[in-house]
């Protein structure tokens, strides 16, 4: 592991700002930046699944990994575009406006190198169906932090089956009221219990 | 039901209540939730309806009594949205005004607090509130001031008054005609999340762990007295009911985290609580399996813990077994979800483990949901007479009421914003009874002081 992603992975965030304005001026491509710095998010990730961070360490290093990519976006414009691992559709559903899951989530997704198709908060099934028409998208995610959306979760499903789409996407459900037996009355594919493990889904889906 | 019914059945439950949280043997389980969102809904009315006319509410609540006798409290503060309208407050998101009529209220997490005012708030936290967070989250204080802007303070007061009746008559009439004790009264915030919830933010706040860690600690420890207060100005007089606090962040800290910052400030406040005579009602929601063993330092039978759906309720037993009670247990997405028969025979298993020996409330993840299925509710209540009794022949009796005001050393006095001695000596003392002007003076600034500190939560 390099020394950015070991300052990344243990929170340093001065000594992550420091190697990071050193690299620029260096010259260091963007992407080798960007690449150390997944290596770290990762890390965090794994320090996560076994239980020795908890969700403050993963905002945190969210937080660095974008104030990081705030730094070299000046220099990402004059790149080519990016290799992404696969896209991923993820949205809070309808009724519901809470997000700290799903954008911690996305944080997780875009440091391991998906990209992602973000839909906001309260986002109807039409919206969800429509994103995965328009992208191509393999994977949807829904997540939820209130119980009475179930049905709503169902719904997106049920759309994505009425449009044709089921075969083409996975969809994964997550959030604090959602366990598997949500999953099985939703017709989801896959439950999420955390964060991390929504990204490891991710990318057994993208292998 | 006649009045003497209306006593027993209000005796009966209360005492049933009381000693499930003191540890003490009683009849059978409580079915004792704080937050009976299936009741507020139960008549068929909208969440609109429930938040704005409290008849409708209580109508709603009326044929849920009629329907589940077996239900032991019903809660009384809710949030009431004429208040929440005379100023503009935009920390929710409330049904009929900004969500359709059908959707529960939702909280909206902003920062309304910067990183470089935390000296000042810290200094006068009360002056900070009306200066700097009020006019950030109520839109009718957010210019210079005008007419509209003091009349919409007014019309706060007025507001809180009119709710206060409210809630004064619902009291009277769930006691008197139908027999029912609440299952709190008054609230309060641990000071973290007073700080974290609406003041920083739930983002901001977790990156001052790391950027500001003195400042956190500092402004945790002057919202000690700031949050007692609070709890102390609309707890039950006669102390019947456990004083309610919701907790928020801990889920997302580390142990280490959860004991620099979080837990000295709240273990204090609740110190005072007690102290101060009353018993406290704390929703653990999310998962608290880290922190759990930090509550056995709390004392014993005065605390009523609520496990949140992602808590596990076995663990809990384990860890605050025979120190403090704990509720929860009924897994939400299976009354939503389930079938009569999986509720029976999870209740059961419930029951015969975590409620043997007492200490424990049947109750869902710090709430009964909104969309809980009527049969499976039925079901739950039948196991819970089934399999919950632990004594037929105790008839519980409520604790004697302890109407006496309790001095708590450790609590700061009041900071008020015009205190007594600043007025009378602009007046250049007074002619007479300085003691009858002086008491309801203070009476005002403390009423004044609660209604400020209220829209934390």
């Amino acid at each position: 592991m390099t020394e950015l992603a070991q300052a990344l992975r243990d929170l340093d965030e001065k000594k992550v700002y420091a190697l990071v304005d050193k690299k620029i001026e260096e010259g260091t491509p963007a992407t080798s930046i960007i690449a150390e710095c997944n290596e770290g998010i990762v890390a965090v990730g794994q320090l996560f699944s076994e239980q020795k961070y908890y969700i403050s360490q993963l905002i945190f290093s969210a937080e660095i990994f974008k104030q990081v990519i705030k730094r070299i976006e000046p220099l990402l414009e004059s790149t080519a575009a990016q290799d992404h691992r696969g896209k991923v559709i993820i949205g809070t559903v309808k009724g519901d406006i809470h997000d700290i899951g799903k954008n911690l989530v996305i944080t997780l997704l875009r440091g391991a190198g998906f990209e992602v198709i973000d839909l906001g908060v309260d986002v109807p099934a039409e919206k969800f169906v429509e994103a995965a028409k328009d992208t191509g998208a393999r994977v949807v995610g829904m997540s939820a932090l209130l119980n009475f959306t179930y049905p709503e979760m169902k719904n997106v499903v049920d759309a994505l089956a009425a449009a044709g789409l089921r075969d083409q996407v996975k969809v994964i459900v997550g959030g604090a009221p959602v366990n598997e037996k949500v999953r099985d009355f939703a017709g989801a594919d896959f439950y999420a219990e955390d964060a991390v493990q929504g990204v490891n889904i991710c990318k057994e889906i993208y292998a | 039901m006649n009045p003497a019914e209306a006593k027993q059945l209000f005796e009966e439950r209360l005492g049933r209540y009381q000693a499930a949280i003191a540890l003490e043997p009683t009849d059978r389980i409580p079915i004792a939730t704080g937050s009976n969102y299936f009741a507020e809904v139960y008549s068929g009315n909208n969440h609109q309806q429930t938040i704005y006319d409290p008849e409708r509410w209580l109508q709603a609540e009326e044929a849920f009594m009629r329907d589940f006798p077996e239900v032991d409290v019903l809660r009384n503060n809710r949030i009431y949205a004429p208040l929440y309208d005379a100023v503009g407050c935009r920390t929710y998101r409330l049904p009929g005004r900004d969500l359709p009529p059908d959707t529960p209220f939702q909280f909206v997490e902003k920062e309304n607090m910067k990183a470089e005012e935390y000296d000042e708030f810290i200094d006068n936290p009360t002056r900070f509130l009306i200066q700097r967070f009020l006019p950030r989250i109520h839109e009718e204080f957010a210019g210079p001031c005008t007419a509209r802007s003091h009349l919409a303070w007014l019309k706060g007061g007025m507001a809180q008054m009119m709710m206060a009746q409210v809630m004064r008559q619902r009291t009277i009439h769930l006691e008197q005609h139908w027999g029912m004790p609440q299952p709190m009264a008054g609230f309060f915030l641990a000071p973290f999340d007073a700080l974290a919830d609406v003041l920083r933010g739930f983002q901001s706040m977790m990156l001052d762990l790391y950027r500001y860690p003195d400042k956190v600690k500092a402004a945790c420890d002057v919202l000690v007295h700031e949050m007692a207060h609070l709890a102390l100005a609309y707890a039950d007089p006669l102390k019947r009911y456990p004083i309610f606090v919701p907790t928020h962040k801990p889920m997302f800290l580390s142990p280490d985290q959860f004991d620099e910052f979080y837990w000295p400030s709240f273990k204090k406040t609740i110190e005072i609580l007690v102290a101060a005579g009353h018993t406290v009602r704390a929703y653990l929601e999310g998962d608290w399996g880290a922190h759990l063993h930090r509550l056995l330092e709390l004392p014993k039978g005065k605390v009523l813990c609520d496990i949140d759906t992602q808590g596990d309720i076995r663990r809990a037993k384990e860890v605050l077994g025979g120190h403090l009670c704990i509720a929860g247990g009924v897994q939400d997405s299976l009354l939503i979800l389930g079938t009569p028969e999986e509720v029976r025979a999870h209740v059961k298993e419930l029951c015969e483990t975590v409620g043997r020996d007492g200490g424990y409330i049947i109750s869902g993840g710090c709430n009964f949901p909104y969309t809980v299925k009527p049969q499976n509710f039925r079901a739950m209540i039948d196991a819970v007479m089934e399999y919950g009794v632990y004594d037929p022949d105790i008839k519980p009796k409520p604790k004697p009421p302890q109407p006496s005001r309790v001095p708590v050393a450790e609590l700061r006095p009041q900071q008020f914003i015009t205190p007594w001695e600043v007025k009378k000596a602009e007046w250049g003392g007074v002619k007479g009874d300085e003691e009858l002007i002086r008491r309801s003076w203070e009476q005002l600034e403390a009423m004044a002081y609660a209604w400020v500190w209220q829209w934390l939560l």
